[in-house]
């Protein structure tokens, strides 16, 4: 796996697919910006924009390979593995991307004094976890080889990652309004609450499962 | 009594062979693959592509896929590679998975040489073990000079190289060749064609389409035909230019000079053969990888028997074709029957049946032969 990993890992650097999702991902944590808000809204945001940036990271990871190249792979290390292990790469780059918006708010928000600081930071990142694991949810269960029409799956990409932000029944919406209302009451620990993570979680589980398995049939 | 005084002379020379380096190469290749029941299609409401097809195919066996465009050639190699799962049945016993698609257009943002480190690495060969058979292979099959260039820039032929040294520089237990000659020029095409003997040889079992009915003429152990509504059908031994399913001998009949020479009771004719034999054996430690038994009295209850121990190739009663390293073992277990008497032992000169042995020879020489010497010295 790990080897599947590494091949990946050099496929989304050495093509630059990564640009675009990084330039999106960079617009708008940028643009949210207008003066210094308060640190836990600066996260909360960039934890937000995660969801599309990971989802176009993740389709641009399945559908690196051609399909001779895809072949091969999973002649050698099973069809389901290396699906699974493009998805993870494309995941892994949302992390640093997380990461490196965190940093951004860091420097660029109001920080609370003292302790609190700590917390709107593991709050934050929390949120930030949760919102990378629907959009690799929503980027893997919309995109090849689930989805094949390049027209559809860039539009119920879209449409996937808008529901995944704003319906109410979204793990990332809920992650998000937790926390907000814990900023706007003013009071409490801003973490995105035990149910949403979970149903993340489950949410990524079940969307690589659809994703590997339709590779493993498709072939 | 003649009889099992040759064997007994015999003997020690196949012992030596099998403490030699062959010993080292039945290690994952013992194993048989089975398609159990296996269909294919790709939709639920969409055509079977194949349909509830059941084969098993042992060690050491050259099987030549055919059927006209759109049987279900490439889509039975997938499966059976297991590029793809089946949508029924399933597929068993497949042991380390060679495969060359149809067309490889590159289009990977590396060089030849890290695409091919890459693979490596994906089948578990590390460091420089990894470099070394990435570089081997780049130069049998005479593209190093573009080692260094980018996929995206090869040419088709150059491409379809990189695609074969994936799959062969794992020394793959299973190697499916999916019309891998397409596009490749003489000398590549005979390289491949000697790879693939040598990896069968070796006990892997190999799979291969292509449209030229002489691709590999003779070699072929089995022939897998599809019959167009996904069915296929098993003949045995390889008449690729005619659609007659007659199971053919795959191993050398009584009318073979070899055969006869090892019933005459010359003993000099004998010590020649042994001579011959261990020059062939320790010059070339390719070549002697299949040993034919030849036994009388051999009931026809006991050849599904003996047809599945380890390593044996065929058994169709008076030959036994068995892969040296299991020579011994099979002996054993030949010996051990009642009334079952060994005629003789000997190596296989050539794969059976063919219209060329020494064409098959020379590929061999020319391939691992070659290397070998050069590593000895």
């Amino acid at each position: 796996m790990i080897a599947l990993l590494r091949y990946q890992a050099a496929i989304l650097l050495r093509s630059h697919r990564w640009i675009f999702p990084l330039i999106l991902y960079g617009l708008l944590v940028a643009v949210s910006d207008e003066g210094a808000v308060p640190l836990a809204g600066g996260l909360d945001w960039s934890a937000a924009m995660l969801v599309p940036a990971v989802a176009l990271l993740t389709r641009s990871m399945v559908t690196a390979e051609p399909a001779a190249a895809r072949a091969v792979v999973a002649a050698a290390c099973g069809p389901a593995r290396a699906q699974v292990a493009a998805l993870a790469t494309a995941l892994g780059a949302g992390v640093v991307l997380g990461l490196g918006g965190a940093c951004f708010e860091l420097l660029a928000s109001q920080r609370p004094p003292g302790h609190a600081l700590a917390t709107t930071l593991g709050g934050g990142l929390a949120v930030a976890v949760v919102c990378l694991l629907v959009g690799s949810a929503a980027g893997a269960v919309c995109n090849f080889p689930v989805l094949r029409h390049p027209g559809v799956t860039l539009l119920s990409t879209v449409t996937a990652v808008v529901i995944a932000l704003v319906a109410g029944i979204s793990p990332a919406a809920a992650a998000l309004k937790h926390t907000g209302t814990g900023l706007a009451a003013g009071a409490g620990p801003h973490w995105p609450g035990l149910v949403p993570s979970a149903a993340a979680a489950c949410l990524l589980a079940s969307t690589w499962a659809v994703s590997a398995l339709a590779a493993a049939r498709r072939g | 009594m003649h009889h099992f005084v040759t064997f007994r002379m015999r003997l020690p020379t196949f012992a030596g062979i099998n403490s030699g380096p062959l010993r080292r190469v039945r290690v994952g290749y013992a194993s048989r693959v089975r398609l159990e029941a296996v269909g294919k299609r790709y939709g639920a409401r969409q055509p079977w592509v194949v349909r509830d097809v059941s084969l098993d195919v042992g060690p050491g066996r050259l099987v030549r896929v055919s059927g006209r465009n759109g049987s279900g050639k490439s889509t039975l190699l997938k499966v059976a590679a297991g590029v793809c799962l089946p949508s029924a049945g399933r597929v068993t016993g497949r042991p380390r998975v060679g495969y060359v698609p149809e067309r490889f257009p590159g289009g990977l943002p590396f060089s030849a040489r890290e695409y091919l480190l890459h693979m490596a690495r994906l089948h578990g060969l590390r460091g420089a073990a990894g470099g070394r058979a990435v570089d081997e292979w780049l130069e049998r099959l005479g593209a190093a000079d573009y080692a260094g260039a980018p996929l995206r820039s090869l040419s088709k032929g150059m491409c379809q190289k990189v695609a074969i040294a994936q799959a062969l520089l794992p020394r793959p237990g299973l190697l499916v060749l999916d019309e891998a000659w397409t596009g490749l020029d003489q000398a590549a095409r005979e390289t491949l064609d000697a790879a693939i003997t040598e990896r069968v040889a070796d006990g892997a079992i190999s799979l291969f389409v292509d449209h030229d009915p002489a691709r590999l003429a003779g070699r072929a152990s089995q022939r897998w035909q599809l019959d167009g509504a996904g069915r296929v059908t098993v003949a045995e031994g390889d008449n690729p230019g005619s659609a007659n399913t007659a199971p053919e001998s795959t191993a050398p009949e009584a009318t073979d000079p070899e055969t006869t020479a090892h019933e005459d009771t010359d003993p000099e004719g004998t010590a020649r053969e042994d001579t011959a034999y261990e020059s062939t054996a320790y010059e070339d430690t390719a070549s002697p990888r299949v040993v034919v038994i030849e036994v009388a009295g051999l009931e026809a209850g006991s050849l599904a028997t003996v047809g599945g121990l380890p390593g044996v190739l065929s058994c169709d009663g008076p030959a036994v074709r068995v892969l040296a390293g299991y020579s011994d073992d099979v002996l054993r277990a030949l010996l051990a029957g009642d009334g079952v008497h060994v005629a003789s032992v000997r190596p296989e000169t050539g794969p059976p049946d063919t219209g060329a042995p020494d064409r098959a020879a020379a590929d061999r020489a020319a391939d691992t032969g070659a290397a070998d010497r050069a590593a000895q010295r």
